[in-house]
């Protein structure tokens, strides 16, 4: 995502340096094998850190570790915004000081390599006179210099601060516009509403956004429609909220009717690829990959025009907030529903409609028992199967012997289960929308907060796995009552102890 | 005829009945007439079966009145026996299955499941059960007592299953149950509320389990023998917890001291029962001044191996004035001083153990005699100053004298016949006292008719004289230890008729031969337990006539006997209730003698003990049979020789 704005970016053309060339068909390989994002990202991570290393003379390398840095950063301080739910829920996580130290010594460093550079450009001024060119390369890298540290500065200070973080990183309309300039003012300005319920629980809050919501208006009509950007929301959306999966719409309190209801089909929902190369016929998930795989096919693919991202045709509306409903009748998803809850993403739509609607494909390897229909959940169960070998009679499992004991103190009639006993599913594995989508809401709030670890956005296919509903390490206290944690929201103790173990499990 | 039971109705001869209790009145009475059978039928509420094969028609003879039935003496006990053997409908309320390896979870889900009113179990001693046969105990849902104690692998999570199975219990003992760790103790006490006694004796629990107990409010009974992490501070919390105990045992808690106890004494007032023997070395006088605040209630104190002084007892004595039990055993620094002071308050003391007492003498028991007539068990182990002087002065004050020890005190024919002089005497022991004899013996055979059990273990100069003046005059002995007692032939042997006797060693006495055996064996039909160890001189015959008459054998050593093959077959093959068998260094047994002796008693033994090099050559078909079969075989490092 931000990679690409980068790439795209007119402002820095940097295309004609043959250096540059090769970091972008290095980074256009990776784009062809999947695989091997993880192990590219990984690298990304550590950018940082070998930074401060670096010659500030040597620009060209400089700003090949800018772009990177730009990645890297904008990544990390991108993400929360995406996942507010759960930054909210437990700020303090947010903050490392270790971290935050690295950041301030990293932009110390920058802000002298800027000194340096504009200095030089003061020194050169009579040369440079004769070459405008190499001025104007001179002044595109303070430039992105100072974009960088302004970035740097601002997720660094936004890290401590998790309500401004989500308005500041990703709604400064000042920050877009550094970052790219078709940047438009107005659709900012709905996704600082859209965020904002999020962010701030409180009642009083949401009055107040709701009313800035219908004020909102005047702004949407004068202004110019969106460009680009607006293009470009929609894979960040599907990409990174995919986490989120099918339950935070409900969450949002979105009046009925002031968004767009979108329902897609169910062969769309199950078809692996939606980009395909019109040459050799390749499918890709993203028309990023896409771009970056047509780069092979010749030198035509490789200008900045090629790579940039597709423009929406001028004169196109402002993009309306957009909401998914499940095509299954009958489903509490599906828009026919008395009490429709929205999907949030085409994401969402997807693991909301492979988990609920689809049949359960993937066996777990390991017991031979559970099975998923995504297979990002059957990577998380794996990782922990045979892990919580303390059982009860109900079915719940722990991981630690005193939890299920305060479990079977606390339940009359439960016992621990000795090994050999077979748990009968009391419950049933599928079917109940509520559990699903419940499971769904706390697996997305959960999973960003892996996304945000791990920083591997682009990898999809690897990082989904750390976002399956099996993974309750982060509940901690929760297990104390099992998997009842799910139906925290409406009332903590109202679950039917025998047998629901079972079927969360399933789901 | 007249018939008997126009007179003697079947109530009144139930009410009679009530006042027998020894088994072989019973027979007696059973054997009379059709009437008094029936009578006993009736009224029998217990069996304890011996043998596996008449159990079936047993059962199904008292299945009406039957509450309670042992079968812990029945070594080849498994799922179908048990299954085959329990009547259903019935009213049983108790079984004991202790050391009944055999069982699985699957007959114990049977028990539990076809006795549904049934109260006690006792599956001790089981050392192989573990989660699996505790859950299958745990579905008697009306269980109140349950013994466990050592079922090896039993868990915290077979705990957890018999706590909230069993809701009711209120006596549980959970001994040697090494597994079971604070966090089981927590959930048992917070499902069974009604608990009185708990054993959790030598379990590897800390202070947090005495802490969770100390909550439960009903509980009076608590034994924490040799539960090495419990401290002081665990007993801080039992004496201000809810419960309010009327005994405890920290015997062997090697943590605790006398802070430990003074707390405890401080909070738990309404004891009963101390047992803080062999905990921490030092005992300073706090803890014992502390005990004059329960005062009163104390009836049995046990101070083993604790330093106390003559104050501490002057103390003891002046407070705890119903003390019915002291036990000082390896109290190095109790003297005549203190003894004094102790009896002179506690006249009530029945049972007065001062075993290794060095400094103890003549006056001690003076005193003993004077104050404390009603003594009935005196225990003097190698109290080496004491004297026939001492022992006239207890025999003639002391009446009821049931018990006394005086193994290696050095006491001589005249103290036996001061001795002699307490005609209710049922325990004497005087073993390592080469100074008794046939005079003596004779004195004791004449007055104490009611002796069940005497020690004589390496009284030298005991002959066969000796011994028949005690066969002719104590007919109810049970027990009786002759061992080393080399003067000793098959003459004396031969006396040997005494048809309660179960338990005889013999063991070194070298003199001996098959015949004598044979004629002891006609004479003691109800031998159970048999040493003859390093007598050298019996052979087959012997066994043969073991085989035939002592039915009854359940424990025998036979160990440097010169038995062949053959006998060894005969008698491991004819003994029906033979578990436990010690066969080392048969030295005439050849290999194919010890494999085929050893299937012919297959599924009877629960313990071998045989020749380490032994466990080479015979054949691990065998082997695994006799282990699957819940047989222990004892390896002994011996060299292997073989003769013939």
């Amino acid at each position: 995502m931000c990679m690409k704005q980068i790439i795209g970016e007119p402002g820095i053309d940097l295309s004609s340096d043959s250096k540059m060339d090769l970091k972008l068909t290095r980074n256009s390989e990776s784009f062809h094998k999947p695989n091997s994002s993880n192990h590219n990202l990984n690298s990304f991570n550590q950018a940082s850190q070998y930074f401060p290393n670096l010659s500030p003379t040597n620009f060209l390398s400089r700003a090949e570790n800018l772009q990177q840095n730009l990645k890297t950063k904008s990544t990390n301080s991108f993400e929360p915004n995406l996942n507010s739910g759960m930054a909210t829920q437990n700020p303090p996580l947010d903050w490392d000081p270790h971290a935050m130290l690295s950041n301030l010594s990293f932009l110390e460093q920058k802000i002298h390599e800027v000194q340096s550079l504009v200095q030089s450009i003061i020194d050169q001024q009579a040369e440079f006179s004769s070459r405008p060119s190499e001025l104007a390369t001179r002044q595109q890298l303070a430039t992105a210099d100072l974009t960088c540290i302004i970035i740097q500065l601002i997720s660094t200070a936004g890290s401590l601060l998790p309500s401004i973080k989500n308005t500041l990183l990703s709604n400064n309309p000042a920050l877009r516009q550094l970052v790219n300039p078709d940047f438009n003012n107005n659709l900012k300005c709905e996704g600082l509403i859209r965020n904002f319920p999020e962010t701030a629980r409180n009642s009083e809050y949401e009055d107040l956004l709701r009313n800035l919501d219908n004020e909102a208006d005047w702004m949407k009509e004068p202004n110019p429609p969106p460009q680009s950007d607006i293009v470009d929301a929609n894979p960040i959306d599907e990409h990174d909220l995919k986490e989120s999966d099918d339950g935070d719409a409900e969450r949002e309190h979105l009046p009925p009717g002031s968004y767009i209801v979108l329902q897609l089909e169910k062969e769309e929902i199950l078809a692996p690829h939606t980009h395909f190369c019109v040459i050799c016929g390749k499918g890709f998930k993203r028309d990023a990959n896409l771009r970056m795989h047509m780069r092979g096919h010749g030198d035509e693919y490789k200008t900045p025009a090629a790579l940039a991202k597709p423009s929406k045709e001028p004169g196109s509306d402002a993009h309306p907030v957009t909401r998914y409903s499940c095509p299954f009748v009958g489903c509490k998803r599906n828009k026919e529903h008395k009490k429709f809850q929205p999907l949030k993403t085409i994401l969402c739509v997807k693991n909301h409609y492979k988990r609920s609607h689809c049949d359960k494909s993937y066996t777990c390897s390991r017991c031979h028992a559970k099975k998923f229909s995504v297979i990002a959940d059957l990577k998380t169960h794996e990782k922990h199967c045979g892990r919580d070998k303390w059982q009860c009679s109900c079915g719940t499992t722990f991981s630690r012997k005193d939890k299920l004991f305060g479990h079977v103190a606390l339940f009359q009639g439960h016992t621990p289960a000795l090994p050999m006993d077979e748990v009968k599913a009391s419950g049933s594995g599928q079917g109940n929308d509520d559990m699903t989508e419940d499971l769904g809401g706390y697996n997305g709030n959960f999973a960003s907060e892996e996304c945000l670890t791990s920083m591997d956005v682009k990898g999809i296919d690897e990082s989904r796995a750390y976002f399956s509903p099996m993974n309750f390490d982060g509940f901690g206290a929760l297990d104390e009552f099992g998997r009842g944690g799910f139906d925290l929201e409406d009332n903590p103790f109202a679950f039917i102890p025998s047998g629901f173990g079972q079927r969360s499990g399933d789901s | 005829m007249c018939d008997i039971t126009a007179v003697l109705t079947v109530d009144l001869l139930a009410q009679v009945l009530d006042w027998l209790h020894d088994s072989r009145d019973l027979k007696s009475c059973r054997l009379v007439s059709r009437a008094f059978l029936q009578a006993e039928r009736m009224h029998r509420r217990a069996i304890r079966a011996l043998r596996l094969g008449p159990l079936p028609v047993l059962l199904r003879r008292y299945v009406g009145s039957l509450q309670s039935l042992d079968l812990s003496s029945c070594p080849s006990l498994d799922d179908s026996a048990l299954s085959l053997s329990i009547p259903c409908p019935n009213n049983l309320r108790s079984v004991s299955l202790s050391r009944a390896t055999g069982v699985t979870w699957r007959g114990l889900e049977v028990l539990a499941s076809v006795c549904p009113r049934i109260e006690a179990i006792d599956i001790s001693h089981c050392v192989g059960f573990g989660d699996r046969e505790a859950a299958a105990v745990a579905k008697a849902c009306w269980l109140k007592e349950l013994r466990i104690d050592k079922c090896l692998n039993v868990t915290d999570v077979g705990l957890a299953k018999v706590a909230v199975g069993c809701s009711r219990l209120e006596k549980l003992g959970i001994k040697w149950c090494f597994e079971i760790s604070d966090i089981g103790i927590d959930l048992l006490v917070k499902k069974c509320l009604e608990l009185r006694e708990l054993d959790i004796s030598y379990l590897k629990v800390g202070n947090e389990s005495l802490r969770s107990i100390a909550s439960l409010s009903k509980l009076e009974d608590l034994a924490l023998v040799g539960c090495e992490y419990i401290d002081d501070e665990g007993l801080y919390f039992l004496s201000n917890g809810n419960c309010s105990l009327q005994s405890i045992d920290i015997s062997r808690c090697e943590n605790v001291t006398s802070v430990g106890l003074t707390t405890l004494a401080e909070g738990q007032q309404r004891l009963r029962k101390i047992n803080a023997g062999n905990c921490s070395p030092v005992l300073t006088s706090t803890f014992v001044s502390k005990l004059c605040t329960l005062g009163d209630t104390l009836i049995i104190l046990k101070l083993d191996k604790l330093q106390l002084l003559a104050s501490a007892l002057e103390i003891v004595g002046k407070n705890c004035r119903n003390l019915l039990e002291i036990g000082l055993s390896k109290c190095n620094c109790v003297n005549d001083e203190g003894i004094s002071w102790l009896v002179e308050g506690c006249t009530h003391l029945s049972t007065i153990d001062l075993t290794c007492c060095l400094l103890v003498t003549d006056k001690s028991l003076l005193s003993i005699a004077t104050c404390c007539r009603g003594v009935k068990c005196l225990r003097l182990e190698s109290c080496v100053l004491i004297s026939e002087k001492g022992l006239d002065q207890i025999a003639s004050c002391c009446t009821d004298l049931k018990e006394i020890d005086l193994t290696d005190c050095n006491v001589n024919d005249n103290a036996l016949k001061c001795l002699s002089r307490c005609s209710e005497l049922l325990v004497l022991k005087v073993g390592l006292c080469s100074g008794v004899s046939d005079i003596g013996l004779s004195f004791i055979g004449t007055n104490c008719s009611k002796l069940l059990e005497l020690d004589l273990y390496r009284c030298t100069a005991i002959t066969d004289d000796g011994l028949a003046a005690i066969s002719n005059g104590c007919k109810r002995l049970k027990k009786l230890n002759l061992c080393y007692c080399n003067q000793i032939s098959d003459t004396g042997l031969a006396h040997l008729q005494l048809e309660e006797l179960s338990d005889l060693e013999l063991r070194g006495m070298v003199r001996i031969t098959s015949s004598g055996i044979t004629a002891m064996a006609m004479g003691c039909r109800s031998l159970t337990q048999l040493d003859l160890k390093r007598c050298y001189s019996i052979d087959d015959a012997g066994m043969w006539a073991l085989a035939q008459y002592t039915e009854n054998l359940r424990q025998l050593t036979i160990s440097y006997c010169t038995v062949t093959g053959l006998g060894l077959c005969h008698i491991l093959g004819s003994l029906r209730c033979l578990q436990d068998v010690k066969m080392v260094h048969l030295s005439w047994v050849s290999i194919e003698g010890f494999e085929l002796a050893l299937r012919a008693s297959c599924g009877k033994l629960k313990k071998v003990k045989l020749l380490g090099k032994l466990q080479d050559v015979l054949s691990s078909e065998l082997l695994q049979t006799l282990q699957s079969r819940g047989c222990r075989i004892r390896w002994v490092n011996k060299p292997l020789v073989f003769k013939g």
